[in-house]
This record gives structure tokens, C-alpha cells and sequence, in this order.
């Protein structure tokens, strides 16, 4: 039977290439996808095994707060704690360390190079005088010596920057900051320096001043961001953590070992891949769930076409289980061959991921691919397995093939479509309690994933019992547009209501996860809009290229206070800290004006007498809570510590409206957070002023500060819809692969059907249909078939849509909204799309030679 | 008893072949299936064909409607010289002047009785002649057929139907390749008849490929081949007088 099965395999090769098409796809997907991941993580752990190659140990403050959405803050130390560790008797050599929040090199133009709100940081670090501690290696550039920085304004410049911006040493460079005393200020670049074996550190600029420099530009004098030590021979690192600790004894203090800070280092890196990670995989198993209905399709086909074959084999005495193993043997050798490929084109896969990651500015440096076995086996095995399992239903149909069947015409299909309509109608009905139970009960992302999959399955069982009467309908006008090439179009659709509506499956759910994705974003855009309009009440707006992250000195805020026009300019700051042991987004602006510029809705309190030691939540966070007004809370600051503030005031927009649960004012946050950076300026106009004429004079005081851009409501708007589009764009071309799939299913089915009607179509030329009319017949039924499919998924996607925004109503989405013109659209394409897949078989069955074909038993 | 192959001057000629030859193959794998074949067909006339297998009467049908081209000679519809017409042309002549009746599979699963018959005028965008096609539905009683599907009709039914297609849109010349190759004596008989009768009622012009002699006994001529080409030809033959000339040649 064996040898059968691989003689099957051979003859019909081309046959089982598209099969094998839609998964060679899905592997190549999961298999990049892990070995770009797995690259990347390795990248980043050898970089920071070799950064921090000589730490054997590192002090820094205990004080941390965890970030509601970005990484945990940690506190500073004092710099008089570095001599006390430099005398520890296993210290070899010491030194503090300092990261400063943002060191932007101005190009001679004075525009800011590198891009933090894409991904390229802008770095700055103090230079560490300990050869062995310090990643940066100064190299002579131009002909001219490197030195290290001495004095204050004095840098040393990475190679990168240097090379790209054709810097020279002895050049003078200026470097903004978000330092309000130090707003920008120039530099002679006394070195160059290369990071290990880099240019620069991942795209990044990197700026290196001395230690007191760093702390002047910072506004952080007397601090360190930590102590890092290195050994003297023969002491360990936990040896030399023992005595550091010990010599220090001070509480609010941490020393932890090299390995340990390396370890930290990686996971945080494992985290944020482990995100991008998945969000890869989740599209590789659609199209890997999208191929599996193509290979379910293509075995039916064949074994319907094989049915005579198969019942003449078990007349002359095969068993029905040799006939199901033949079947599934073949599945087998596809899903090994097609997953091998997959792998390989996975590899061309992550290059290209990296080169597409390189062009968004997170360059990732160049090294070997890692390809763990494990990828090699979870990649086979999901194929094989997928290819397996889409076979089996397939292969019990072929096992049931009686030995008489061989003596009938051709085959019947068989019609249990009663059956067929209770399961479906089980399946889609369970798929839907899930994703309810999922959305509004539980809020259990991996229930809303199996209630879309059982609603995919469900209605994909109920195709075949409306693929009839839908497709009927959509052919409706074909045979009066198209005449009998249309009417045939039309019957041919539905003539075999399974064979259609798994092919229109396929296409169905890209469909639907477009559709749905469509309206989510629909709907966000509408309600950040309308939230825009309800809270926003100033005429203007400067924000930073960096997001909520960016960070200004606050000399832009009082400068455009002064611009004539401007009323109030509000700067709006950013922290984390931490309520009741939960890390909290902390909003800080002027009180006083805040009415100005927001309205935030005010319930108890006086907001606009916010004092220092006050803060104000907002009133659903206050009622979850069941605070009162003049309550102290149990609050922590990433430098200060625990430190409780009392409940002044309650406002109604607070996160779910898109601001924060907690504000404060200017005041009480400066006295709290080191970082007096401003990240955005709300300003409001003098009664009578026109944006048009104030406008341009708040632009050219944003010019002085790189990064800033200035908004108005429209504008501001714009910008976030902007934003939600660049994700959008990505996950649409993500599902396009899917969609590309299920293109090559429809095309696979046409294919095999016109083989299987190459006596009908030689009986039409024969009496006189002419070419173009057998292709036009062959592509309008490839249209009414995606059409069919994309229907199913727009009113799934739909659906889904609904479900997801009603669900998120109180995370913010106040507003549904469903873009008809956009999912028409998306009909539009499919239609196209069958247009293209059904070339091909259209302009074969054209070329049929009229005598062969009718001559074909 | 034979005359020559070229027939005394009927009134007109439906279909003719030139000197036609059909060789497949080359070198020593060459077949020649039709040998300077110079034949006419007369408008109004049942001619038969009839031949041993490898006679290369099926192909000189297929080449004389235009399904297949010959190698050498000419072959004419009417006046038009097929052999020179394009693929497009040739598709338009067998739509618009020629007829078909084949062994089997002869009509489109998915389409029902009447649209079958009436097939090729819609693939032209025509309608057909209402009163012509209810009368050639009278005539071959399947009025209370043609809104069946093929896979509902007996092979007999299936037959007729396609007489009436061949039939509907009064073309120049019907082509039957064995059309009673499937069926019973009854059922044989009938479409004959039918064909006997489309020609002496309704002066249409058919030709018929088959190997059965009582079949060839509806015609009004029978012309004769072997190796590819005309060995003789016979008007107003009986079954038996087909049977014994066959039994000459070997057939």
C-alpha cells in the first residue's frame, strides 16, 4: 500500500504543490519567526554579557516603583557612597554610573539627529575612567588621537554618529536635554569612541561626559544611578557583594552580582521579544488554521475524482483501513516535504524580518541566525501534524468508499446536510458563548481566541447548507449580464455546496480578522477623537516625537507663556509611582490654569486648589475603591519612597476617558521626581486671538527644542489617527499571507474542478462556446466564490467588532463605530482577488483541445 | 456496382472535403488516418460513414466539423474553406452552422433539458425561434422533460435532447458520431426515426459516423472507408446490403 501511496504522490504532483503551498507558508511563518526571535536574544545577551563583562557587582537604591505600562523606575544614591566602596577590601577599582534621560546631538543645522520616538534612543552616559567596567573603547578617527572627557564641555561621540553625521574630533557638537538650567549646550568632541565591536549600541547615539558633567546636565548633582565594582583576583562576585553589603549597611540599599544585573538585563529583553513574539506566532497559526481548510479541500477532491480507483482497490481486496492509511500516508509525506521547505524559506524569513525591523530603526546587529533544534522540531511537527489532521476527515471518507462504486459513474455526494447543520449550528453557537463568557464575563483573552476559532469551524460546517441558496443569490444577475457563461459560472459554484464553501472558508477568515480589526480601529479612532472634543478645551498643543516619553525643558512652557496671544501655557508631566502597591500613571500640570486648556470633569474637591501634598484620583477609581475625600494614601516614588499624599479633589475623565486616575500638581510632582521635563504644553489663547497668527510664533519657539511639534485639535487628532494607522497597516499586511493562502485555495479548487469537468468544458467548445467565454465562465465563478467567503467573514468580522468594542466600552471605546464604505471595499478586493486566482485555471481550461476533452473518459 | 466517391451534382453541397489528409506522427511513428480524402455531402441528405475501427471515419468527421484540422487538402463548410479559418472562426462555425450529436455525454450536467437545447443560441446571445423549437419538442416528445436535469432523463431521453439541440438552431449540417452507440434497439430506433425525419420533414442535412448496419440503413447514402480512405459508397442501402458490402472489406 506504502508504494501506492508514494506512486499517488508522484503522478499528481502538481496537485499536492498547492496543498503543499499552505503549509510550506504557515512553517516559513512559525519558523522565522523563531529564528529571528531567537536571534535577536541572543544578540542582546552576548551585548549585555560583554557591557557588563567586568561588573562583578552592582550598588543601587532599593527604592522601586513598577510601571503600569513601561519598565520599573528605580531611585538614585548618593554619590559620597562611591569611596566608601572603593575602600571595600575586595574592590578593585569603582565607579558610579549615570544614565542621563535624554543627550540629543543637534546637527549643524540645529535639528535633532536620531529618532526616540521610533526607536532610535538617544543616549547618554557619564565616560567610566575603569578600563574593565566601561563597554566604550575610544579609537583614533580621522587621522586625529581619542582622549577620554576631562572638564566640563568636553564628549566623547560613538563611532556611529560620527561616521553618519561626519562629526570630527576637536569639532564642537551642541546636545539638547530636558534639563530646565540646561536646555542645550555645546561641546568639543574630545574622542570617539566604538561600542565593543559596534559603531554604536543598536542605532542608538550615545553621548559620554564626565561624571560631574553628566550630573550637571542631568539636574541630578550628588546622585548616581548606581555603583558598579569590579573585583580584585581571586574574590568572587557573591564574596564581594558580601563585603560591599556588609561595609555599607545602610538600608534602602541593594548590591546585587555582574550576573545577576545581566540576567535582568536579558529577561527584560526576553519580555519585550516575548510580546512581538507572539504577536508574530498568533499570525502564523492563522495561516497555518487557513492552510489546513485548503488541505482538508484538495484530499476531498481528489478522493472524490479517486473514487473509482479506490473502489476497485478495495473489490480486489483492500480493507477500508488500507485504503484510510494510503490516504493519510500521503498526508503525511506532503506535510514532511512541504514543513522541510517551510523551514528553509523560514530562515530567508528572518533575514527579512531584520532588514524590515533595521528600516523601522531598531536595528538589530548582525550576527549568525540561531537555529535551535527545538525550532526545527516544533516547526515539522506543527506542519506534519496540521497536514495530519486536516487529512483525517478526508481519509475516513475515502476508507467508507464501497467496493460498488466502482461500478457507478461518479461521485455522490452525499447529503447529510441535517446532520451537518446541527453540528455546525452546536459548534458556532459553543464558539460564541466562549467569546461572550471570554469578553464580558472572565475578560480571558485565550477564551475569545477558541470562541473566534469555534465560530471559524462552526460556520465553515454550516457553508455547504447555505453556499446553495447564497450563492444562488449572488450569481443571481450573472446570467442576464453575462449570458450562459455567466449561468454557468453561477451552477458550477454550487454544484458542489462542501467543495465551495471550504474554499470560501479559507478566505473567510482573513476576512473576518480584517473586518474585524477594521472597526476596532474604527472605533478607537472615533472615541479618542471624541474624547478629544469632551476633555481638550485649549487651543493648541506641543508634544514630543517620543510620546508620552518625550521630555522637554521646561524653558519651552515659559517661553510660549510669553508669546503675545498666549494665555496659558500648561505644561502636562508624566511619572510612575506606585498606590497601594500597584504601579499608577501620575499626570502633574498647574492646577490653577488647567481649566484652561482640559476639562476634566470635576466632581468633589476643588481641583484648581490642588495643594502640593494633595492629589486628586478620578471618581471611578474613587468609587471602585470607596476612598473619601481627605483620605491619606499609601503612595511610593521611584526616589523618594513611601510617601503618603491625601485625596484632595475627584475628577470624572480620568484613563478610560484617555487621561490618567491621578494628578497632581506641578509642585507637589517636582518636589517628588528629580525629572522636572515637561512631555507635552497645553495652551489657550487670549480671547480674540486667532491660531492662525499665534500658531506660527509658538512654532518657531518648539523649533529651539528638538522633537517638539505643534498641534492643533485637528492636527492632534490626525496624529493619533496616524499612529493607529502604522499598526493597522502592519497587521494587515501581516494577514494578508493568510488571505494569500486561502487565494491559492481557490485556485487550487478551480483547478482540480476543471480537470474534473474536461469532458463538459470540450462538450461547450465543441458546440460553439468560444475561449473567452470558458474563461469568463471560470472566473465569475472563482468571484461568486470569494465574495461567498468574504461575506462570511464580513458579517463574522463584523460581529467580532461588535463583541470586542461593546466589551472595551469601559476601557475607553465609548463609540462603535462600523466604516460601511471600507468593508464594501473589502468585497471589492475579494472579488478582485478571485479575478487573479482564478487566471490561471481559466486560461487552462480555455486551451483544453476540443477533441481530447471529449474523448476524456 | 460502386460509383465514384464524388457524388452526380445534388441541388447543393453541405459539407466537402479536398483531397484531405490527417497525419499524426512523424517518421516511422507516422499514421495517416485520413488519405487525400476528396468527398461531398448534399444539403437535405442522411449520409452515413461507416468503416472498420482505424478507418479514420470518426476523423474525417471531426475534421469535416471543424473539431479537428487536417494536415493537407481542404475542407469546406458550405463555401467557407475551414482549414484556413481561425481557431476563434472555427468555434463560431460550430456554433452558428453545425449541429452535434455525440455517443455520450452529450449534455451539461448542470444546465436542465430546455437550456441544453437551446445552448448554443445562448452562448451566440440569440433566442431561438419559439414555435420551431416547440414543435421539435413535439416531435421528439420530451415537452414534459426539459425542465429536468440529464442526470433525470433515461439515455434515450438524453438522446433526443440532444437531437433537439443539434436541431434548434437550423443549422447548415448535423454531426451524429454513433449517437445510438449507447442505447437499446428501442431507444435506437426512435432517434433514427427522428433523424430520418429531420431530414425528409424538415430538410435538414446529417451526417452520421457508425459501425451498425441497420443504423446506416436510415441514411440515403452511405459512404464507405478504410485506411483513410473512401473504398465506396452506397445509395438507398438496406441493412443487409451494408452488412455484406462491410463483410468485403474485412470489417
Amino acid at each position: 500500500m506504502f508504494r501506492l501511496t508514494l506512486r499517488g504522490l508522484v503522478a499528481h504532483k502538481l496537485r499536492f504543490l498547492l496543498t503543499g503551498v499552505a503549509v510550506v507558508l504557515g512553517v516559513a511563518f512559525v519558523s522565522g519567526t523563531l529564528v529571528f526571535t531567537d536571534t535577536v536574544k541572543k544578540t542582546f545577551d552576548q551585548l549585555f554579557a560583554s557591557v557588563y563583562d567586568g561588573t562583578d557587582a552592582y550598588v543601587r537604591s532599593a527604592s522601586v516603583v513598577k510601571g503600569q505600562f513601561g519598565p520599573n523606575q528605580r531611585g538614585r544614591i548618593p554619590e559620597t557612597l562611591l569611596p566608601q566602596v572603593r575602600a571595600v577590601s575586595g574592590t578593585a577599582a569603582a565607579e558610579g554610573q549615570i544614565q542621563i534621560r535624554r543627550a540629543q546631538y543637534l546637527d549643524r543645522k540645529g535639528k535633532g539627529i536620531g529618532d526616540p520616538g521610533q526607536g532610535a534612543p538617544t543616549l547618554g552616559f557619564n565616560w567610566n575612567t575603569v578600563r574593565r567596567l566601561n563597554p566604550f573603547a575610544l579609537v583614533s578617527y580621522g587621522g586625529k588621537p581619542s582622549r577620554p572627557p576631562k572638564a566640563i564641555r568636553e564628549v566623547v561621540m560613538d563611532l556611529g554618529t560620527a561616521k553618519a553625521e561626519h562629526f570630527g574630533i576637536g569639532d564642537t557638537v551642541t546636545v539638547s536635554f530636558d534639563n530646565a538650567k540646561v536646555p542645550k549646550d555645546a561641546f568639543k568632541i574630545v574622542g570617539v569612541a566604538k561600542f565593543g565591536d559596534a559603531d554604536r549600541p543598536a542605532g542608538a547615539t550615545v553621548a559620554l561626559f564626565t561624571l560631574a558633567e553628566a550630573q550637571r546636565v542631568n539636574a541630578t548633582p550628588g546622585e548616581l544611578d548606581g555603583i558598579s565594582v569590579a573585583a580584585k583576583p581571586g574574590v568572587s562576585q557573591t564574596e564581594l557583594v558580601g563585603q560591599v553589603t556588609s561595609s555599607l549597611g545602610r538600608r534602602g540599599i541593594q548590591v546585587i552580582t555582574g550576573a545577576k544585573l545581566v540576567k535582568e538585563q536579558q529577561n527584560q529583553i526576553q519580555q519585550n521579544l516575548g510580546f512581538f513574539t507572539t504577536f508574530l506566532l498568533i499570525f502564523a497559526i492563522i495561516s497555518l488554521f487557513v492552510g489546513s481548510f485548503i488541505i482538508v479541500n484538495t484530499f476531498s477532491i481528489v478522493i472524490a475524482q479517486r473514487t473509482r480507483e479506490l473502489a476497485l482497490l478495495r473489490a480486489l481486496g483492500a480493507s477500508g483501513r488500507q485504503v484510510r492509511s494510503s490516504v493519510l500516508g500521503e498526508a503525511v509525506l506532503v506535510g514532511v516535504l512541504a514543513s522541510m521547505v517551510g523551514v528553509a524559506l523560514g530562515l530567508a524569513l528572518a533575514i527579512g524580518l531584520r532588514t524590515v525591523m533595521g528600516a523601522f530603526g531598531f536595528e538589530v546587529p548582525t550576527s549568525d541566525l540561531v537555529v535551535k533544534p527545538s525550532t526545527f522540531v516544533i516547526s515539522i511537527v506543527l506542519g506534519v501534524v496540521v497536514t495530519f489532521a486536516s487529512a483525517l476527515l478526508p481519509a475516513r471518507r475515502a476508507a467508507r468508499i464501497a467496493p460498488m462504486a466502482a461500478l457507478r459513474d461518479s461521485a455522490v455526494e452525499s447529503r447529510r446536510l441535517g446532520r451537518r447543520t446541527a453540528i455546525g449550528a452546536i459548534i458556532a453557537v459553543l464558539g460564541a458563548v466562549l467569546l461572550f463568557v471570554g469578553l464580558f464575563g472572565a475578560s480571558n483573552i485565550q477564551l475569545v481566541g477558541v470562541g473566534v476559532f469555534g465560530l471559524f469551524i462552526g460556520v465553515a460546517v454550516l457553508g455547504p447548507v447555505i453556499a446553495r441558496p447564497v450563492g444562488r443569490a449572488l450569481g443571481a444577475p450573472l446570467p442576464r449580464w453575462r449570458g450562459m457563461p455567466g449561468q454557468l459560472a453561477r451552477e458550477n459554484a454550487v454544484r458542489n455546496p462542501r467543495r465551495t464553501a471550504s474554499t470560501a472558508a479559507a478566505l473567510m477568515i482573513g476576512v473576518a480578522l480584517v473586518g474585524l480589526i477594521t472597526i476596532f480601529a474604527s472605533s478607537l479612532k472615533a472615541s479618542i477623537s471624541g474624547q478629544i472634543d469632551q476633555a481638550f478645551r485649549g487651543d493648541l498643543v506641543v508634544v514630543g516625537d517620543a510620546g508620552p516619553g518625550s521630555s522637554f525643558s521646561p524653558a519651552m512652557a515659559e517661553r510660549i507663556a510669553k508669546v503675545p496671544g498666549v494665555a496659558v501655557a500648561n505644561p502636562l508631566r508624566f511619572g510612575a509611582f506606585e498606590v497601594n502597591g500597584t504601579g499608577q500613571f501620575l499626570l502633574a500640570s498647574r492646577p490653577g490654569e488647567l481649566n484652561r486648556v482640559f476639562d476634566l470633569a470635576p466632581k468633589l474637591g476643588d481641583l484648581t486648589t490642588l495643594q502640593p501634598n494633595q492629589i486628586a484620583v478620578s471618581k471611578k477609581v474613587f468609587d471602585d475603591k470607596h476612598w473619601k475625600l481627605g483620605q491619606k494614601l499609601r503612595t511610593k516614588f521611584p526616589e523618594q519612597g513611601a510617601a503618603p499624599v491625601t485625596i484632595g479633589a475627584v475628577f470624572g475623565r480620568g484613563q478610560r476617558e484617555g487621561l490618567s486616575d491621578y494628578f497632581i500638581s506641578l509642585d507637589g510632582f517636582d518636589t517628588r521626581f528629580t525629572q522636572h521635563a515637561d512631555s507635552q504644553v497645553y495652551i489657550a489663547l487670549d480671547r480674540g486671538a486667532s491660531i492662525k497668527e499665534v500658531r506660527p510664533k509658538v512654532e518657531a519657539v518648539a523649533k529651539d527644542f528638538p522633537g517638539a511639534k505643534v498641534n492643533d485639535i485637528s492636527g492632534l487628532k490626525a496624529q493619533f489617527e496616524t499612529q493607529i494607522n502604522q499598526i493597522l497597516g502592519l497587521v494587515f499586511a501581516l494577514l494578508f499571507l493568510a488571505i494569500f493562502i486561502a487565494l491559492l485555495g481557490i485556485m487550487n479548487t478551480l483547478l482540480l474542478s476543471i480537470v474534473e469537468r474536461t469532458r463538459e468544458i470540450g462538450l461547450l467548445r465543441a458546440v460553439g462556446m468560444t475561449r473567452r467565454q470558458v474563461r469568463t465562465s471560470v472566473r465569475w465563478e472563482s468571484i461568486i466564490v470569494a465574495v461567498f467567503g468574504a461575506l462570511l467573514g464580513l458579517v463574522l468580522g463584523i460581529f467580532f467588532g461588535w463583541a470586542m468594542v461593546t466589551a472595551l466600552h469601559d476601557e475607553g471605546f465609548t463609540q462603535l463605530s462600523i466604516p460601511a464604505g471600507q468593508l464594501v471595499l473589502v468585497v471589492v478586493f475579494a472579488a478582485l482577488a478571485g479575478v487573479l486566482a482564478a487566471a490561471y485555471p481559466a486560461r487552462r481550461a480555455s486551451r483544453f483541445d476540443v477533441l481530447d476533452a471529449i474523448s476524456t473518459d | 456496382m460502386s460509383t465514384p466517391a464524388a457524388s452526380p451534382r445534388p441541388e447543393s453541397v453541405a459539407a466537402r472535403a479536398v483531397n484531405a489528409s490527417k497525419v499524426y506522427g512523424e517518421g516511422e511513428a507516422e499514421v495517416r488516418a485520413l488519405d487525400h480524402i476528396s468527398v461531398d455531402f448534399a444539403s437535405h441528405q442522411f449520409t452515413a460513414i461507416m468503416g472498420p475501427s482505424g478507418s479514420g471515419k470518426s476523423t474525417l468527421l471531426h475534421c469535416l466539423a471543424g473539431l479537428d484540422r487536417v494536415t493537407e487538402g481542404q475542407v469546406f463548410i458550405g463555401d467557407v474553406d475551414i482549414s484556413a479559418s481561425s481557431e476563434k472562426q472555427l468555434t463560431l462555425i460550430r456554433r452558428d452552422r453545425i449541429g452535434f450529436v455525440f455517443q455520450s455525454f452529450n449534455l451539461i450536467p448542470t444546465l436542465n433539458a430546455a437550456e441544453n437545447i437551446t445552448l448554443p443560441m445562448a452562448l451566440a446571445g440569440r433566442k431561438p425561434d419559439q414555435a420551431w423549437m416547440d414543435s421539435i419538442v413535439a416531435t421528439l416528445r420530451i415537452g414534459d422533460r426539459l425542465t429536468h436535469r440529464p442526470s433525470e432523463l433515461s439515455g434515450g431521453q438524453q438522446q433526443r435532447v440532444a437531437v433537439a439541440r443539434a436541431l434548434v438552431s437550423r443549422p447548415d449540417l448535423i454531426f451524429a458520431d454513433e449517437p445510438t452507440g449507447n442505447l437499446d434497439s428501442r431507444a435506437s430506433a426512435e432517434i433514427l426515426n427522428f433523424m430520418r425525419a429531420a431530414v425528409d420533414d424538415l430538410g435538414q442535412t446529417i451526417v452520421m459516423v457508425t459501425h451498425d448496419p441497420s443504423a446506416a440503413s436510415y441514411a440515403d447514402r452511405v459512404v464507405f472507408l478504410a485506411d483513410g480512405t473512401i473504398v465506396d459508397e452506397m445509395l438507398e442501402p438496406s441493412a443487409d446490403g451494408v452488412l455484406d458490402r462491410l463483410k468485403q472489406f474485412g470489417g
